[in-house]
């Protein structure tokens, strides 16, 4: 039985009889092959990086399991589509916190059309994309007062500027999102998930050095989402941070070059983690 | 005071049609022209906060040209220059390479005007494709006893695999200017390779970028040298520096991720001739 996935914070969602993404109950993720060659290009990615022997191991982790192409019921109606069948990443989560940040200070390419260039420049000028190397593209966040979730408008996140970004990457691990904005976000939750031997940072960092000389594919205007449990079930573990990166429309064979667009904005988005959790760290000391 | 033209300039201003150039002492110092339209002023704020910034480690510091603050110079017509260290000054024959750091040599708080022209500029060149371009070199040929530099025009087409061939010429003895004869890359552990060599260094910058926050480095260069006098012997005394500071912004607490990005672009193709000249590969 195939249903709208709950936690879709960016892209295509298939609602209102659109296009769009599906999940099943066995932790399947599908997601239909978009027109204008992109869905084509996102196959032809997972075909050559799932079979690609030169991706080690660790770094294979960060990515979807890849089901290959099946034929779906898609969600507008329109019959049976081919749809990318990937792993769910939010699967095994109860109640995920959830957010996607397009990473590169650069969403654009070279060879891409005049007119997908002068679309791509003036979002990436509008927003973070060129002053920090990356842009949040949405989240949603658990409220643990509330027990709700806050889930920004996409205008809303698409308009911060640095300090917004910052904000919403402290209100991404604290308990009080919803509080009002003359309240600070407490970041209670900053050193479980973006701290520790397994936490986000500690991901990023594992990627950073794949990425510091990796020359097989080049990630345009590829996301890193981030998720984290909010379902309290008493284990040490319980938050089980995880960092995968997603969609693959515009990668392109690396062709002996790093992805030094990549690169740049991971590592300013690795510096922004490392300073929230420096900061709670030193929040505690001080009692705020 | 006896000011001259320097005499390997492989990029960048040079004194020509009335308008003045750089020029150099025999004291080791070197008179940058204060550019027009504040990039000058641009330049010298950023030389007088670097070199009062407690916080770069000296082990940094050593990467930055000495900044001897300003002066008006009679020969130009006392125009104001920048005083810094002339880099070459201790060298007798070196060979020189420039390189304009970042997948973009534009900024936010640029005009447009200005970022249009870097646009075009930048996807001409290998800025966007492989994060760095090669702004001008100089190279010692031992055989023919003279110095070679390639035709700007022709660099500013090359593509990577013209950048992997002028970064393998650069280290290398055999006949330069002829385009038939493989380059032998015969420095190449000296200049590229080493405790001291070029990668080392360029990797010990790396690290700061990854942390620093002070400044944004737009459209600077990084510049590299070494000495062909004492070279059959090993010593090739190479130096990376930094120049060029008249885009530099403040960080705001943001790293450097546009230089960054092409510098660890830069040091991987760095590395990979490196590599190859040590497996002594005869293919390209």
């Amino acid at each position: 039985m195939l249903k709208v996935p709950e936690h879709q914070v960016a892209g295509h969602i298939a609602k209102d009889g659109k296009l769009g993404p599906l999940v099943d109950d066995r932790g399947r993720f599908y997601k239909p092959l978009q027109g204008d060659a992109r869905g084509e290009n996102e196959a032809k990615f997972y075909e050559s990086f799932s079979s690609n022997k030169n991706v080690p191991d660790h770094i294979r982790g960060y990515f979807p399991a890849y089901h290959g192409v099946q034929l779906v019921e898609a969600s507008n109606g329109s019959g049976k589509l081919p749809h990318l069948a990937l792993e769910d990443v939010v699967s095994g989560y109860a109640k995920p916190s959830v957010m996607d940040v397009k990473i590169g200070s650069r969403t654009w390419y070279p060879d891409v059309s005049e007119e997908y260039f002068d679309k791509c420049i003036k979002k990436d000028r509008e927003t973070t994309t060129v002053s920090l190397g990356f842009r949040v593209s949405g989240l949603k966040v658990f409220d643990h007062l509330e027990s709700g979730f806050w889930r920004p408008d996409k205008r809303v996140v698409l308009a911060y500027k640095v300090d917004g970004a910052r904000t919403a990457l402290r209100k991404f691990v604290s308990s009080n999102p919803l509080a009002e904005n003359s309240v600070v976000p407490d970041c209670a939750f900053a050193s479980e998930v973006y701290g520790g031997t397994n936490g986000i940072l500690a991901q990023l960092l594992e990627l950073k050095a794949w990425f510091e000389t990796q020359t097989l594919y080049h990630f345009n205007s590829c996301s890193i989402l981030m998720v984290y449990e909010n379902e309290s079930g008493g284990d040490e573990r319980r938050r089980r941070a995880r960092v995968k990166l997603v969609d693959f429309a515009h990668v392109l064979d690396g062709n002996g070059v790093i992805d030094h667009n990549f690169f740049g904005g991971l590592c300013s988005f690795i510096k922004f983690i490392k300073d929230i959790v420096e900061s709670s760290e030193n929040c505690c000391e001080n009692g705020h | 005071m006896h000011l001259k033209a320097p005499e390997h300039q492989v990029a960048g201003h040079i004194a020509k049609d009335g308008k003045p150039g750089p020029l150099v002492d025999d004291k080791g110092r070197f008179f940058k022209p204060l550019q027009g339209d504040s990039r000058g002023e641009i330049e010298v704020k950023f030389y007088e906060s670097f070199s009062s910034n407690t916080e770069v480690p000296a082990h940094i510091r050593r990467y930055f040209p000495v900044y001897h603050g300003t002066q008006a110079v009679e020969s130009s017509d006392g125009a104001a220059m920048i005083v810094l260290e002339n880099l070459l000054s201790k060298y007798s024959k070196p060979s020189v390479m420039d390189v304009k750091m970042g997948s973009r040599t534009w900024y936010p708080e640029a005009s447009e005007e200005y970022i249009q022209k870097c646009l075009r500029k930048d996807a001409r060149s290998t800025t966007v494709s492989s994060g760095f371009r090669i702004s001008g070199f100089e190279v010692y040929d031992h055989k023919e006893l003279s110095f070679w530099k390639p035709d700007r025009k022709l660099l500013n087409g090359i593509k990577v695999d013209g950048v992997r061939l002028a970064l393998r010429k650069f280290v290398s003895s055999n006949t330069l200017s002829d385009t038939s004869s493989k380059p032998d890359s015969a420095f190449a552990s000296s200049v590229y390779g080493g405790s001291n060599g070029i990668l080392t260094q360029l990797l010990e910058l790396k690290t700061w970028f990854e942390n620093q926050t002070f400044y944004h480095f737009n459209s600077c260069s990084i510049l590299i040298i070494y000495e062909n006098e004492s070279i059959q012997d090993g010593d090739a005394r190479a130096q990376v520096k930094l120049v060029d500071f008249a885009h530099v912004h403040d960080g705001n607490g943001v790293i450097d991720h546009n230089f960054l990005g092409g510098l660890c672009s830069f040091i991987n193709f760095v590395r990979d001739i490196l590599q190859s000249s040590d497996d002594q590969s005869t293919q390209d």
